[in-house]
């Protein structure tokens, strides 16, 4: 197949234009003489295209005049002959990097607090260190300088600056070029930030200690054309601005002036604190497979519920047509029965049957908002417990819920609270996601689609499809978050034992527990309800395997937020023997569906 | 929320046996416009608990001349279904709490939604 995309940026007036324009333009085909061309159109929510920056951070541009920078540029001395041990110079792998005041070790990310280094901070930098003690950035004068030389095309991977070896605020001027610096937070969500030249990053707090911070190693940025604020502390308003363009990224220096400490961390952020036993600070910290309940609930609000409330209306969009067979199950059910729809989602099947009086209830209070909105009677509340009365449904489903509990014991309380709710003689379905995606020599819809044609990506850069079995397109990722340049950084993408890996989309599952990635813009227009070879729209800023030109990036210059949600992903028999365990239960049917394992269980 | 769900409602709090029905505290309360299936109300009557939509209805202030107890041959009494009608369907809760007749424990309904989520002590 040889033909051509284009992608054009369009900012129309309104949200309402937006639409309006995508329900009328979408799918229409232009005819310009010989060719035809089909439009393909998708909008962004104005209010997901807000880029919130992370608590704590600040950033002041213009915080030094050229002058200045020329000044603290001239300052360093990278001539490789150094006097003795005056201010090591390191040239790694992406960067070139030299300390003052102590040095930095690589080799446990942390300083060797009983060795200072004889030069201190160069003096050029006490005038701008003021300044950031008078502006109240910083009630301490910092003691480490760390200085880093990033050429076209250098980054530096994702991380958290040691808890133990520096306190709280940590300052970085950007001098010689601007460049994106990427933070993301424990639960996937990613936030790009423009770095002006001469401006100043002020990390604290979360953004500090929590959140990492990373700059990709790209030749260009999509950064906004023109940057109009005028307040220092304002966060970048993405529906002001509609000119976009490529930013050659330049030769830029960075001057990251931290204050070392001296005594333990105890900041609020254990588990990325190495002070308090948490891991130490890594790529996006990795979660490992519950040993405990407690575990397992932390576990799930990260990758499960805080998901779903994150990306409930696009999530909903993406859950349109009821799967046959559910349908077929409910259409089965006598008139007047009353249904239980536990993990109901946007209510997708409360009305496919409108002889039954149907009540829903979800986890995600901003998905049961969307059912209510469509006039469905549902409630916020946990699938382990129901606040219903025992023996008072006729019938219950649950469908792709189940797979999101961590742990088989939680797993088999969701099956044992669906049938305390039936009454006696009542049904229950169940749908999870099956580990076999392939059944019968049939692949499922989510493995299908892989291996379509896609507007002649390179397959690294493929759009997969629906996300799950029957549902709406959406992006491949990479299946480890930090690739090539790990070197700098303690190996940490070696996978210990128990630790959850991230899905590739669209591809057999190789384990059980995995956290699968939603990509949450890229929201595909459809032409007809057939998953089909969509737009080169989004690509995940996860894959950071080649420092090409990222033409995914939405005005702004923000790229797509990533989030992962934790699944157990059943095997071939596995609900049914979890369903035997309940007491007083009977399997009338299980069987495999789209990439599910399926049972209908009767209450005795 | 609307009555037929707070019929089906129950506090679960851990340790609680009394739990149902669970008392309503409205700030704010709605009536919308539903159309009348006289079929589907008559399905509805035989899974309501009476007592429970009457007394919430009470508690609303919009019971009207709801009758206290179940109208014999109800399914040929198109008056007596309207009224159940509105009672079940058109009457919304928007603001308020459901607080469990028994420990006291209040869910807060907001935007129309109850949310029956519970902490960790007292699932």
């Amino acid at each position: 197949l040889g033909f051509s995309c284009f992608i054009v940026f369009v900012s129309p007036r309104s949200e309402d234009d937006a639409r309006k324009a995508h329900t009328q333009l979408n799918g229409q085909k232009l005819l310009s003489g010989e060719n035809s061309v089909t439009l393909y159109l998708s909008y962004v929510d104005s209010e997901e295209a807000r880029v919130h920056f992370p608590e704590g951070l600040a950033l002041v541009k213009d915080f030094v005049s050229p002058e200045e920078e020329a000044l603290l540029l001239a300052a360093v001395d990278w001539s490789t002959s150094d006097q003795g041990n005056e201010a090591p110079q390191k040239a790694l792998k992406h960067r070139r990097v030299k300390h003052y005041g102590f040095e930095f070790r690589y080799e446990n990310n942390n300083v060797d607090k009983d060795k200072p280094l004889p030069a201190g901070l160069p003096e050029e930098c006490l005038a701008v260190l003021h300044r950031c003690l008078q502006d109240g950035h910083i009630n301490v004068l910092p003691d480490q300088l760390t200085v880093n030389q990033y050429e076209t095309g250098q980054g530096i991977p994702p991380h958290v600056d040691t808890h133990s070896a520096f306190a709280d605020t940590i300052l970085s001027l950007s001098l010689g070029a601007k460049t994106v610096m990427e933070f993301r937070h424990p639960d996937g969500r990613v936030v790009p930030i423009v770095l002006p030249e001469r401006s100043l990053l002020v990390m604290k707090g979360q953004s500090r200690y929590l959140w990492t911070h990373g700059i990709t190693p790209r030749k260009f940025d999509l950064v906004p054309a023109c940057e109009t604020q005028s307040a220092d502390h304002s966060e970048p308003d993405l529906g002001s601005h509609g000119d976009l363009t490529l930013s050659k990224r330049g030769t830029r220096t960075s001057f990251t002036f931290r204050k070392i400490r001296h005594e333990p961390c105890c900041c609020a952020f254990p588990s990325a604190c190495d002070s308090q036993g948490g891991s130490s600070p890594s790529p996006p910290s990795q979660p490992s497979l519950p040993s405990c309940h407690a575990n397992a609930t932390r576990l799930e609000e990260e990758y499960v519920h805080r998901v779903y409330d994150a990306i409930a209306s696009h999530f909903s969009s993406t859950r349109h047509t009821p799967w046959p067979r559910v349908c077929h199950f409910l259409s089965s059910l006598p008139p007047g029965s009353v249904l239980a729809d536990v993990g109901c989602g946007n209510g997708k099947y409360l009305g496919v049957n409108p002889q039954l009086i149907p009540v829903g209830c979800d986890r995600s209070s901003a998905l049961v908002q969307i059912c209510t909105e469509r006039g469905f009677n549902a409630f916020v509340s946990d699938a382990l417990s129901v606040p219903l009365r025992t023996d008072s449904c006729d019938a219950c489903i649950s469908i792709a819920v189940i797979h999101h509990f961590s742990t088989q014991e939680r797993r088999l309380a969701a099956v044992r609270e669906l049938l305390r709710l039936l009454k006696p003689g009542g049904q229950a379905l169940i749908y999870v996601w099956a580990y076999e995606q392939e059944y019968n020599k049939q692949r499922s819809k989510y493995l299908k689609d892989h291996n379509k044609p896609q507007n002649g990506e390179k397959s690294k850069d493929k759009l997969g499809e629906s996300q799950e079995p029957h549902e709406e397109p959406s992006v491949l990722t990479a299946s480890h978050l930090d690739n090539n340049h790990t070197g700098d950084l303690k190996d940490d993408s070696k996978m210990t034992e128990g630790k959850l890996s991230v899905h590739t989309n669209r591809t057999a599952f190789t384990s059980q527990d995995l956290l699968v990635p939603w990509h949450l813009k890229g929201r595909k227009t459809r032409v007809e309800e057939e998953s089909s070879s969509g737009l080169h729209t989004t690509k995940s800023s996860d894959s950071k395997l080649s420092p090409s030109v990222d033409t995914s990036q939405v005005p702004g210059g923000s790229s797509v937020p990533v989030f992962h949600r934790y699944y157990h992903v059943f095997q071939q028999g596995e609900l049914e023997q979890l369903c035997i365990e309940v007491t007083g239960v009977k399997v009338q049917t299980s069987y495999h569906d789209q990439g599910n394992w399926c049972v209908i269980l009767q209450k005795e | 929320m609307k009555l037929l769900t707070h019929n089906m409602l129950t506090s679960h709090v851990k340790g609680v046996t009394k739990g149902y029905p669970l008392l309503i505290k409205a700030t704010e309360v709605k009536v919308n416009e539903v159309d009348f299936n006289p079929k589907f109300v008559c399905r509805m009557i035989p899974k309501l608990e009476w007592s429970a939509l009457v007394q919430a209805a009470d508690q609303l202030g919009h019971r009207e001349d709801l009758p206290g107890e179940l109208v014999p041959d109800y399914e040929k009494n198109e008056d007596f279904l309207k009224k159940v009608h509105r009672v079940l369907l058109e009457v919304e809760v928007i603001e308020g709490c459901l607080q469990c007749p028994e420990s006291g424990r209040e869910f807060p309904i907001s935007r129309g939604i109850p949310n029956m989520l519970l902490n960790e002590d007292e699932a």
